[in-house]
């Protein structure tokens, strides 16, 4: 089953934004191939049980609410010492080749429909280049999305030896659309690219207004002792389907997912961390904690695949989901697939509630009973807020955490 | 121990479990599958009207559904021709109404069970064997005190003939019915034989229950139906187990297992299975848990080429509780794709889901499962636990579980384990003396404990013995 190519978008559109873009000829076609796939390809995979679809993509009406025309944005970057830090438009004239070698070769263009209409549409986005040896932290990227649609893609390159510490904030400007349409779409395509023995750790703050919806995959290879990091929280929009992944193609990588979600009211978050293990001697270490609350859905998938020449891997995952009300729902399914038999690797999920007795503990010492459950809430993060190295990203989060709380 | 012994210990093991009749049978339906074969079997067993009609639109519930391939990471199925499988065959003795005796069954039938060493069993204190040869239980064994509590045991051909009401009522419709999947409707169509289990109010049996199936011919499939009817504050436990002869021809197993485990009543339900390395092993088994219900699976999975076997309870009382307690065995050319479902549609629920398998010489255990808890099952808990063991590069490993969990006031926990043999498990033990293949036969034999330990010891020295027999020579 493949999916309906919006009628407002045909090769003319793909042509105007390229146009005015200033685009070098490759990219065109680039745009124009992935464009053609549209037609072929179907919308991510999701999670299916005996009744029961555990994210309904197909109700996107894309043509009702994405203009591809129209997409505008207010993007702050923060570049650091001996990095580049640059909008699309601008790497592309400092930098083309790098660009047309490293664009899509992490993320293909043609990996579902989502992705494709990213590759044909984007507009906005930055590439950061860490040239070899060099420790670029604190870079930020702010963006403000001020239109009914905007496509976003972003290419980090770290040479060998390279470290980066790259802080991504996405919410909504204050200019709301003009038709003033309740539906709104965000997508943010990443793609790190690692040389040897590189370090890039990724944090990515998601704060939309709760009518957009939002698709990200955000996915990076890892060389040879190269450690890739991401960190992903996600508090706004209405419908988020966020995928993280790391290919560990070289020996002796390594990589981690910390995932943070907190959904209130009808939120529905979709969440998914997959790591593939080709090399030897890699490691992973999926971590994921959330909170609903109200009716707010949550659906998570954590894949673990262990290649048939991955020896000696290492590859732990947990996920744990704290529910506040009775009307929310939490779905998981963490799944392991291991071809190489000298492999240590664990899953766990767990949902449940605020422990009972903790409450009770804290409310006997005089502390009123929502001020208990909101710092037991503050502590259930504690284990994710750890792995944040920037502490901007760090205090970012808890702050947004203390403000749904109240 | 020393290599004599192990030779011994190889040609018993071998001999007692691979090995070949030669088949005679009195009535073989038509190859394929068509409305005249299905009329021919249910003419064949006198069964009544309602029956026939239930198989006819099984039948069609068949043909109007698709093969399942859009599982991620299932066995592969195209090699299955349904049309190639004889769906029944009787054996050729008269057992119509089964006999009564063991010295009453034909010479060839006892053969086929000594070899099986289901005479020791029968001496070990089993309380009544109903033994499947072929499509059939030829040989039944009741107890009288049993008869007089009004304990049911017999063939499912007779029960419907028998307890015509009871079996109407329950057989494929709230618990299993036709069109849950391909191959229960297709098992709704052409079943044949299999055990009717009834307890009535307020009765222990406090004798497990068996019944041995046996697949002796080639290319036909075995599609018993197993029902049990547990009733209020009752108690018992049914064990069925398998070893097929290794055959060319493909062979279908499609069984059915159907449990009504009424209020504060306890079933449990153990089997070991052994197909033979050919056949696919396509069951559907469910249990109905009321109000306090107790169900528990017990089960070993070896064998087959690929099996496909999810036992599932329904937890539809308050407070009514399941535990699974599984093992799987893969080795080459095998692929086990197997695992529990439990739904939590009541409050105070609760479920265990332990899990244990070993892959080796390329083959591919999967767990999958699925934890369900409805909207309004508050205090429920649920816990699983899955341990993979692997021998080599060759073999695959996965864990695939789905919880789905609707209310808040719950406590939800799953965990799963991958890794191969400890280097320095194997290195104790032989610096105490034991060689390699004997220190990893011990440490399996460790790994799988909590299963065996669950069973009666005719069955936890017979599944120790397949495992072994699994191991034996590819081991090191």
């Amino acid at each position: 089953m493949s999916t309906q190519v919006p009628l407002s978008i045909s090769e003319d559109t793909i042509h105007t934004i390229s146009e005015e873009r200033g685009e070098p000829e490759w990219l065109l076609e680039r745009r124009l191939e992935a464009f053609r796939a549209l037609e072929e390809l179907d919308l991510p995979d999701v999670i299916q049980t005996p009744g029961r679809r555990w994210t309904n993509l197909e109700d996107l009406a894309f043509e009702e609410f994405v203009d591809p025309l129209d997409q505008r944005d207010e993007t702050e970057r923060v570049t650091a010492e001996g990095a580049e830090v640059l909008p699309f438009t601008d790497a592309l004239d400092e930098h083309e080749e790098l660009v047309r070698e490293r664009f899509g070769s992490v993320v293909d263009p043609e990996t579902n429909y989502l992705t494709a209409l990213s590759a044909a549409l984007f507009t906005t986005g930055t590439v950061i280049h860490v040239p070899d040896g060099v420790d670029a932290e604190d870079v930020k990227i702010r963006a403000e999305m001020n239109s009914g649609s905007l496509f976003s893609h972003t290419l980090v390159v770290a040479g060998s030896n390279a470290s980066a510490t790259i802080l991504e904030r996405v919410s909504n400007g204050e200019d709301t659309p003009a038709d003033g349409d309740d539906r709104r779409y965000f997508s943010n395509v990443v793609e790190v690219a690692t040389d040897e023995n590189s370090y890039v750790q990724y944090g990515s703050l998601q704060n939309l207004d709760e009518d957009v919806y939002t698709y990200s995959l955000k996915r990076g290879d890892a060389a040879r002792y190269a450690t890739i990091s991401w960190i992903e929280g996600n508090l706004g929009s209405r419908l988020t389907r966020s995928d993280i992944e790391t290919e560990l193609d070289g020996d002796s990588s390594e990589t981690k997912i910390v995932g943070a979600f907190f959904g209130h009211d009808d939120q529905h978050f979709d969440v998914n961390a997959r790591v593939w293990h080709n090399g030897e001697h890699t490691t992973a270490d999926l971590v994921t904690r959330g909170v609903l609350d109200d009716e707010a859905r949550s659906v998570y998938e954590g894949v673990q695949d262990v290649g048939r020449e991955a020896w000696d891997t290492s590859s732990y995952q947990r996920e744990n989901t704290l529910m506040l009300s009775d009307e929310s729902e939490a779905d998981a399914s963490p799944k392991l697939i291991i071809h190489n038999h000298d492999t240590e690797a664990s899953h766990s999920a767990t949902v449940g509630q605020v422990d009972r007795e903790d409450l009770f503990y804290m409310t006997s010492r005089s502390i009123p009973p929502r001020t208990a459950r909101n710092m037991l809430v503050e502590g259930f993060f504690v284990p994710v807020l750890e792995e944040v190295e920037v502490d901007e990203l760090r205090d970012d989060i808890q702050e947004l955490i203390a403000q749904r709380l109240d | 121990m020393s290599s004599d012994q192990d030779h011994l210990k190889q040609t018993d093991t071998e001999d007692r479990f691979d090995f070949k009749k030669e088949e005679k049978s009195a009535f073989r339906s038509e190859k394929g599958l068509n409305e005249e074969t299905i009329r021919a079997i249910s003419e064949d067993k006198d069964e009544p009207e309602w029956m026939l009609e239930r198989r006819l639109r099984a039948l069609e519930q068949y043909h109007a559904m698709p093969m399942p391939t859009d599982w991620p990471g299932q066995p592969d199925l195209s090699e299955i021709d349904v049309d190639e499988i004889v769906p029944y065959i009787r054996p050729d003795v008269d057992t119509r109404g089964g006999v009564d005796d063991w010295t009453e069954l034909p010479d060839e039938i006892k053969d086929t069970f000594d070899k099986l060493g289901i005479p020791e069993a029968e001496k070990n204190a089993l309380s009544g064997v109903g033994a499947q040869y072929e499509s059939e239980v030829v040989y039944q064994n009741m107890q009288e005190r049993w008869e007089e509590k009004g304990v049911v045991f017999c063939n499912m051909d007779e029960a419907v003939r028998e307890h015509e009401e009871l079996v109407r009522e329950h057989f494929m419709t709230t618990c299993v019915p036709p069109s849950d999947n391909k191959f229960a409707a297709l098992h709704g169509a052409v079943w044949s034989g299999g055990s009717f289990v009834y307890v009535p109010e307020d009765t222990t049996v406090d004798m497990p229950v068996q019944a041995y199936f046996r697949m002796n011919s080639e290319g036909m499939g075995q599609f018993e139906h197993t029902l049990i009817i547990a009733e209020e504050n009752s108690e018992v436990h049914y064990i069925e187990g398998c070893s097929a002869p290794k055959y060319s021809a493909f062979n279908l197993h499609s069984g059915g297992v159907e449990v009504f485990v009424g209020e504060d009543a306890h079933v449990q339900y153990s089997t070991v299975q052994n197909w033979s390395k050919n056949t696919y092993n396509l069951n559907t088994k469910r249990a109905l848990a009321e109000k306090g219900g107790r169900m528990e699976w017990i089960s070993g999975s070896m064998g087959s080429k690929a099996t496909m076997l999810y036992p599932s309870t329904i937890l539809k009382g308050r407070g009514a509780s399941d535990n699974h307690i599984t093992i799987a065995f893969a080795g080459e050319g095998q692929n086990i794709d197997t695992g529990a479902k439990v739904y939590h549609n009541a409050p105070n629920t609760k479920s265990t889901i332990e899990s244990k398998s070993i892959s080796k010489d390329g083959g591919r255990t999967n767990y999958r499962g699925l934890v369900h808890i409805a909207d309004g099952a508050e205090d429920s808990s649920t816990a699983v636990e899955c341990d993979a063991l692997m021998f080599d590069n060759e073999s695959t490993s996965d864990t695939m579980p789905y919880m789905e969990i609707n209310e808040s006031k719950v406590d939800v926990a799953h965990e799963a384990t991958v890794g191969k043999i400890g280097d320095e498990d194997v290195f104790y033990l032989q610096s105490r003396g034991l060689d390699d293949d004997d220190a990893k036969q011990m440490i399996v034999s460790g790994f799988i404990e909590p299963i065996t330990e669950e069973l009666p010891i005719e069955y936890a020295v017979e599944l120790n013995r397949l495992v072994e027999l699994e191991m034996e020579g590819s081991l090191g």
